[in-house]
């Protein structure tokens, strides 16, 4: 792949607030195309990486390029190429819904009102409305209808969904799946949320204390993460001697194995520790990624 | 950016709406119980004030609103340059202040004007203007404050801070004020960027810089204030003595007229001085001081005074009017207008007269009289040679006059008889300027008059010399001196001249600025005296320690090389105030091995 086929390239990229690294030595090249997720716990660095690449925080260590550009040193041009859509959705509360969509218009050379007006169709807002008298839904497909009529090669979602409600967000996914501004652009979709990404994605980004901890297919993803059931007697394994351990649980006396990157062979390892009966089966994108997630998740010390 | 101002515009037009009618209502309560045009300048201070604390308001909500991390995204995420966006916004701004602000000013202005016979002269549309003027640069310090980086915010609150203290009137003023709006416009336009978390680079960084240095310079001032209030309190500062000592300044200053004569005789050789003292015990002294340190001048912003007298026979209020060079009179009654009043008739007067005792009328350098009886202004004295009247007393049948180089002596009793100009009696040098001179004590003698200077005005800050000078003056004008005493400060030379140590470049710097577009007044003019070596080698040491924490601290920040030189430079120059500067401003640079101690404060 050249340079040019990479919509997000990171080198080394570090940033550090104080005495906490939120990214660190992060390697990120991400193809142009498609709709990539970006998933991670608070705190990961997922806002801070944006901000970065959006040239609004400059890195400690590292360099990050954008659209082929130097995040430091984007244009107003390059701006016009990438469409950002957060979770506040802010937009000016005491202006009318048409009043925004005309500015956009004018300020955006490649604007596309049939997509606009297709992308805002799946809410009822009236153009006369403002924006303070939209409800938060309707404020984040409004949001969403901007973004992608603006006609941008990339587009970069951060959390869109967060604090809507199930029908809300369902109208929010089905104004980006099915309309056409997404196929022509990069999406860069955050999200806490597996059973959207599960959706939407093409891509799986993991970050995990400021470094990428994978970068595969959601499909790919969710293969490498098994769940086993076993009736091990007394205490079973020490859980530092089993491998590939993302979680464990001890439930009516049986244990509830969650484990990375572990074929037919954790089997045997569980029967060598004494497992009478052993049941594997495939898990979700919500639990591989919670469980991926929470094996270093920071936990009191023990008193 | 078309969008962005109309947008920006609406966001606050109705709360603009509000205040111009709010504040409108209030001028014109004030309107119709005083003459708002005729107010000393302590009124239009506080108005000033509102006003700037008004716009400061504006620019902090504004831009505070901005700031936050995803609103600022939102905001500065287009494809518009950023300066463009920064002034849709800032001219928002300025035109919802021209609303709120200059609107209900102009509007009053002119109501006074058409409805009433008071005087409204040009110079008070350009009161008007300054004080848009003044809303305006409040509304850029907040936003500029709200936009550099956290540890520097206050930086730009130099200019609001330091504005009232320049000397600059009228035209002169707007023009400074223009002068500080730039810079802040200047300063809000580059600081209008992605990364607020750092301050301006480059050549910019000078805009954040130079006011930085100048706060922290202020605030070691500060900091000396707080040191000399402490001392009061301990009971032991020069000024709170419970009695001041003997040969002080303090001493002289508060003085009765003949204890001073005789205090200062004391070391006279002259012969007649035992003599003096005497005559000093039991005679009057007559005591004036610099009364007029600031003279009117033509299309001024302010009054120091009203300038309009009463004329209590007829009850006739008489009004000067810049514009005509002329008194406009109305009746107290009914508020009639009844005409003009000029010089022998219906001249122009040479300079813009204040109001004094007994009819008198103070220019520049002329003294008028109004004579009531037949309602004429006459002229009765003009001093030569540019000179400028800084006092006048005017006791039994003597009327002295304080020039800015002279004391003038005159036989007043003309002044009630005549029409004639008076004829200059005596004439007396100052020992000094105009600025440092705390009093003069006449006394009368057999063949002239015995005249004491005590020159002890700003002597507390390094600005002036601490002394007593007697001279003689005989009949025929001729002037002797007969006695000379250095009067003790009590301060010490490392609090005299703690500002000038402390950054001898920024003290001499805005003790220039002060002046700039000002017109000369005799109660600014002063004469330092020297600086002690010992003064000059801390203010050396200071600059050279600065230099060299400097160089180490700028080895550690992001500074590319030039940035580096110019700020060791600065600190080389201006000392103190510029390190402190640096070490707000630029942080040590971030790094992989950075500890937590040393890590900057987030953006």
């Amino acid at each position: 792949m050249t340079v040019s086929d990479y919509v997000i390239q990171t080198r080394d990229l570090s940033k550090r607030y104080g005495s906490k690294l939120a990214l660190r030595h992060l390697d990120l090249n991400v193809p142009r195309g498609r709709i990539h997720a970006i998933v991670g716990a608070n705190g990961a660095g997922k806002s801070t990486l944006f901000r970065i690449l959006l040239g609004f925080l400059p890195p400690t260590a590292g360099d990050a390029r954008i659209l082929g550009r130097d995040s430091q040193r984007l244009t107003p041009d390059d701006r016009g190429r990438i469409g950002f859509v957060n979770e506040e959705h802010t937009l000016p509360g005491w202006m009318s819904v048409q009043a925004i969509t005309a500015a956009h218009r004018r300020l955006y050379p490649r604007w596309d009102q049939q997509l606009f007006d297709e992308v805002l169709g799946h809410y009822h807002v009236l153009p006369t409305q403002k924006v303070s008298q939209l409800s938060r839904g309707e404020r984040a497909g409004f949001n969403l209808a901007l973004a992608l009529a603006q006609g941008p090669e990339l587009l970069v979602l951060d959390e869109p969904t967060l604090g809507l409600d199930v029908v809300a967000k369902r109208a929010f996914l089905e104004a980006l799946m099915y309309s056409n501004g997404s196929d022509d652009c990069t999406v860069i979709y955050c999200s806490h949320q597996m059973d959207e990404i599960e959706r939407v994605a093409d891509n799986l980004i993991i970050l995990e204390q400021g470094e990428l901890a994978n970068m595969s297919p959601p499909e790919d993803f969710v293969a490498r993460v098994t769940y086993w059931v076993a009736d091990v007697p007394f205490k079973g394994p020490d859980p530092r001697t089993v491998p590939g351990l993302l979680q464990v649980q001890r439930l009516d006396g049986l244990h509830h194995y969650l484990v990375l990157d572990q074929d037919d062979s954790f089997a045997d390892f569980l029967r060598a520790a004494g497992a009478r009966s052993i049941n594997s089966m495939p898990v979700g994108l919500d639990r591989a990624v919670n469980g991926f997630l929470a094996k270093n998740h920071a936990a009191p010390s023990a008193a | 950016m078309l969008d962005i101002l109309k947008a920006e515009f609406r966001r606050f037009l109705s709360w603009a709406a509000v205040y111009a009618a709010a504040q409108f209502m209030v001028l014109m309560f004030f309107t119709r119980v005083v003459d708002m045009a005729q107010q000393p300048d302590e009124v239009y201070f506080v108005i000033a004030a509102l006003h700037a604390l008004t716009g400061a308001l504006l620019g902090l909500f504004q831009m505070g609103g901005y700031r936050r991390p995803n609103a600022w995204l939102n905001l500065l995420h287009r494809p518009l340059a950023h300066w463009r966006i920064a002034l849709a916004l800032l001219a928002a701004g300025t035109a919802l202040l021209l609303i709120a602000i200059l609107l209900p000013l102009l509007a009053t202005a002119a109501w006074q004007e058409l409805m009433t016979p008071r005087v409204l002269d040009l110079r008070h549309v350009g009161l008007c203007i300054a004080g848009f003027g003044i809303a305006v640069i409040g509304y850029l310090t907040g936003a500029a404050a709200m936009l550099v980086p956290r540890r520097t915010a206050a930086a730009p609150l130099v200019f609001l801070a330091l504005l009232p203290s320049a000397f600059a009137t009228g035209t002169g003023f707007i023009a400074l004020q223009a002068l500080v709006m730039a810079w802040l416009l200047a300063l809000t336009l580059a600081a209008f960027k992605p990364d607020l978390g750092s301050a301006p680079r480059g050549a910019a960084g000078v805009l954040l810089a130079a006011p930085l240095q100048v706060l922290m310079w202020l605030l070691l001032v500060m900091a000396g204030f707080g040191f000399e209030l402490l001392w009061i309190a301990q009971g032991t500062h020069p000024n709170n003595l419970a009695s001041a000592p003997a040969g002080s300044a303090k001493q002289a200053d508060n003085a009765e007229g003949s204890d001073l004569l005789i205090e200062g005789l004391a070391s006279s050789s002259a012969a007649d001085a035992p003599l003096w003292r005497e005559q000093a015990a039991i005679s009057d002294v007559v005591t004036l001081g610099v009364g007029i340190p600031v003279n009117p001048v033509w299309n001024e912003l302010g009054n120091r005074a009203p300038m309009e007298f009463d004329d209590e026979q007829r009850r006739i209020r008489w009004v000067f009017s810049h514009d005509l060079g002329r008194f406009v009179g109305y009746r107290l009654a009914d508020r009639e207008a009844i005409g003009e009043l000029g010089v022998a008739g219906g001249s122009r007067f040479p300079s813009p007269p204040l109001p004094g005792p007994r009819g008198l009328l103070i220019g520049r350098d002329t003294l008028h009289e109004f004579d009531g009886e037949t309602q004429r202004v006459l002229p009765r004295l003009s001093l030569a040679d540019g000179e400028v009247i800084a006092g006048i007393d005017l006791t039994g049948e003597r009327l002295a006059v304080l020039s800015d180089r002279a004391l003038y002596l005159f036989d007043a009793r003309p002044l009630s008889l005549d029409s004639t100009p008076l004829a200059t009696h005596q004439r007396v040098p100052l020992p000094g300027a105009t600025g440092n001179l705390t009093r003069v004590d006449i006394m009368e003698l057999l063949d002239g008059h015995l005249v004491s200077f005590g020159m002890t005005r700003q002597r507390h800050n390094g600005q002036g010399p601490s002394f007593q000078q007697i001279v003689r003056v005989d009949a025929q004008g001729r002037v002797e001196k007969v006695a000379r005493r250095e009067l003790t400060t009590g301060y010490g030379p490392l609090f005299t001249w703690q500002t000038w140590w402390m950054s001898p470049l920024i003290d001499q710097s805005l003790g220039a600025l002060r002046h700039l577009f000002a017109p000369y007044q005799p109660g600014h003019a002063v004469s330092p005296p020297p600086r002690p070596d010992r003064v000059r080698w801390l203010a050396g040491l200071l600059m050279a320690l600065s230099l060299l924490a400097a160089g180490l601290h700028v080895r550690r920040t992001n500074l590319r090389r030039t940035g580096r030189v110019a700020w060791c430079l600065a600190c080389g120059a201006v000392g103190v105030p510029a390190l402190m500067a640096l070490w707000l401003a630029i942080p040590r640079r971030e790094s992989m091995q950075m500890s937590s101690a040393a890590a900057p404060a987030l953006a």
